[in-house]
């Protein structure tokens, strides 16, 4: 009973057939001529300097840590909008709850410095 | 929609109570600077006391019920835990005040509250939904507690391997939960209704996940290490609270889930228990550091209280409420002795306890009625432990496993006395130990004092103790 | 369950294939991070387990089950990811192996 997903099929099979053969067609007929210039990452601009995966700074890893706790608490607030009517002033009241406690996490990460660059 | 009604809110009481606590914790720690910031170690211990307090007054249960749904369960099973938790965070909260790094730092405090408040949860759900958040809610503070001294890489170490482990084994709990509600078309708690085979699948599934918040062997490889690196108070935390919650899901579980594979189960346990006490114990016996004798301790601790588990009767239920009571106390002393001595003198190892007993008879005592307590001698609350789940065992049949546990207690024995001679019989080379005091702190004395009058009161006077715990007990039959 | 839908087996034999990839890789890998992405592909066996037997039932209360756990991942995954640099930070190292500072 697969056919309910030919549509989803033929569909990835355009799209990759297209994008292909246009990929196809540029190699194809496009002219080539390569020099040392063409093969700078920016042309007349500057010469990149050192291999290209670094270390990145600790600080970038608290800022998304905190990002990703804070955006996880997001799926929540779904199933909860979805039923909004029918919970009425009770899920309203116990929603504010939830954020209020989150807002305290907020605050409290604030006030230590977790979301300071320097 | 289901309108809430005050018995919803009654049965929640310690866990909003616990939550506003941690959050006046966490805003007073923002607001207080230095010095000041010690006092939140008060306000944690005396807010929990308050909350314990208010809960006993007005927060019984009456009939049980299921609220909320059927997420949890409002009965005297969970209220009993619940105030063994708020206990052990009371006693855990003085004993963090005056450890270094750890007492001035508000977020200590408040992971403390939210794993105490994931433990009431533990306590009371049922359904798979609530138990598994729950027990995570209580894990994940417990991870950040024990690798809490980040500078300290034993201490960062510790809390990778607790996280390690428990991230592990709660991910298999997860998946046993997954093929309970496939089996079963629901999430709650009840009876199992499935073949043999698949009902073992499943217990031994959870059993994992189960063995290791109470690490019974083989899902003890944390414990001494995690032990031996986190701060001590904490350490004493995870060897008792954070037991007893495993145990009070492991009841609840098992004796609603699979009530009819009884006897399977039981024989699982049964075989766990066994070697949960003799490895435990044999492995204590050559250990040189206080901190992973007393978690070896535990470990064999854990296959004692799996004797009345087994049992899967009323007394059974009862014995083992009544044993993590005992157990909660005495070793939630011996922990804080270990921190006060830790503190003072700089060390862990047994050898550096000798001449304590001319350095802070005080300090020597409170360590004799907690090891004689553990060691299960008359007439602290051990010893009737003890008896009580052997009892157990012996009245349901399970006499040989009674006879490993009274042969386990008497190698127990041994370990306990000779740290209790470094104690009392050894003395410091050449020097005079009373230029060597071990001062006590305000909060050490007071937590201290209590819990060996408290052991000492529950070893005479049994009878109200055990009295409660058959009350809890029979909410599950 | 409806036409045209895989059957169950399916998704239960993807989770526990995921589950014995992920248990293999903690057991197996020595780097803490592999290992924990071991532990989120666990998890996420069970989670697939779990939605495909709430589809099944026509329930939803698989599906919210998945809603939380996914939460509680994160929060893993946080916690973890901070032990893991504090302990880079003295050994230079994320090796479990190299974790022998407590012994005994």
């Amino acid at each position: 009973m697969l056919l309910e997903y030919i549509a989803i099929g033929v569909l990835l099979f355009l799209a990759t057939a297209v994008a292909a053969i246009a990929i196809f067609l540029g190699e194809l007929f496009g002219p080539k001529r390569k020099s040392d210039k063409k093969a700078q990452p920016y042309e007349s601009g500057m010469l990149p300097i050192g291999p290209g995966t670094r270390r990145m700074p600790v600080r970038f890893y608290l800022i998304a840590v905190l990002f990703i706790l804070f955006d996880i608490e997001i799926v929540f607030f779904l199933p909860w909008a979805v039923v909004f009517r029918q919970l009425g002033l009770f899920g309203l009241i116990e929603m504010i709850i939830f954020i209020g406690i989150l807002l305290v996490g907020y605050i409290y990460a604030w006030k230590k410095g977790a979301l300071e660059w320097e | 929609m289901t309108a809430y009604n005050s018995t919803m809110i009654l049965a929640i009481l310690p866990e909003i109570l616990l939550l506003v606590l941690g959050v006046l914790v966490l805003l007073f720690d923002v607001v207080w600077k230095g010095e000041k910031r010690r006092a939140l170690g008060w306000l944690t211990a005396g807010g929990t006391a308050l909350i314990s307090i208010v809960t006993l007054l007005i927060g019984r249960p009456g009939e049980p019920q299921s609220v909320f749904g059927g997420m949890l369960r409002f009965d005297w099973l969970g209220f009993a835990f619940k105030q063994i938790f708020l206990l052990g965070a009371i006693a855990t909260a003085l004993f963090m005040m005056d450890i270094e790094k750890l007492s001035r730092r508000g977020q200590a405090y408040a992971l403390l509250l939210t794993a105490t408040l994931g433990m009431s949860l533990m306590a009371s759900a049922a359904d798979l939904v609530m138990l598994y958040l729950a027990i995570e809610t209580t894990s994940i503070p417990l991870y950040v507690l024990a690798g809490f001294l980040l500078d300290d890489d034993r201490s960062a170490e510790a809390g990778f391997k607790y996280l390690l482990f428990g991230a592990m084994t709660s991910a298999v709990l997860l998946y046993g939960f997954s093929l309970l509600y496939g089996f079963t078309g629901t999430t709650s708690l009840t009876s199992f209704v499935g073949s043999l085979p698949l009902a073992l699948g499943l217990v031994f599934l959870i059993v994992v996940g189960l063995g290791f918040k109470i690490s019974a062997v083989p899902f003890h490889f944390w414990a001494p290490d995690t032990y031996e690196g986190s701060p001590t108070p904490v350490a004493g935390f995870l060897s008792t609270a954070s037991k007893a919650a495993g145990f009070a899901v492991l009841l609840r579980l098992f004796l609603t889930a699979f009530p009819q594979f009884v006897e399977q189960w039981a024989a699982v346990l049964a075989v766990l228990a066994t070697v949960t006490m003799t490895v435990g114990n044999l492995l204590a016996l050559a250990q040189k550091n206080i901190k992973r004798l007393l978690a070896y301790s535990s470990i064999a601790h854990a296959g004692y209280i799996l004797i009345g588990v087994v049992a899967a009767s009323k007394l059974g239920v009862a014995s083992v409420i009544f044993y993590l009571i005992a157990y909660l106390l005495t070793n939630l002393a011996a922990f804080g002795i270990a921190a006060a001595f830790g503190r003072a003198a700089g060390s862990d190892e047994i050898a550096s306890y000798a001449g304590l007993s001319r350095r802070s008879p005080g300090l020597a005592f409170a360590m004799l009625v907690a090891f004689l307590s553990l060691a299960g001698m008359p007439p602290f609350g051990g010893f009737i432990a003890k008896v009580l789940v052997f009892t157990a065992a012996v009245e349901t049949g399970w006499v040989w496993l009674a006879v490993v546990g009274v042969v386990n207690s008497i190698i127990g024995l041994y370990y306990y006395l000779t740290v209790l001679k470094v104690v009392y019989l050894y003395r410091m080379e050449g020097e005079n130990e009373e230029q060597y005091p071990i001062p006590l702190t305000r909060p050490y004395a007071l937590a201290l004092t209590t819990l060996s009058i408290a052991i000492l009161v529950i070893g005479v006077l049994f009878a109200p103790w055990f009295d409660s715990a058959s009350l809890a007990a029979l909410n599950l039959f | 369950m409806m036409a045209g839908t895989l059957p169950i087996s399916y998704y239960l034999g993807l989770s526990a294939l995921l589950f014995t990839l992920g248990v293999l890789g903690v057991l197996i890998r020595r780097n803490a991070l592999v290992i924990f992405m071991s532990v989120e592909l666990m998890l996420n066996a069970g989670n697939l387990a779990f939605v495909a037997f709430a589809r099944m039932y026509d329930m939803l209360n698989g599906q919210i089950f998945v809603f939380f756990v996914m939460a509680v991942a994160a929060a893993e995954v946080a916690v973890g990811l901070a032990l893991i640099v504090a302990i880079f930070k003295t050994k230079r190292s994320i090796d479990v192996d190299q974790m022998n500072s407590l012994k005994g």
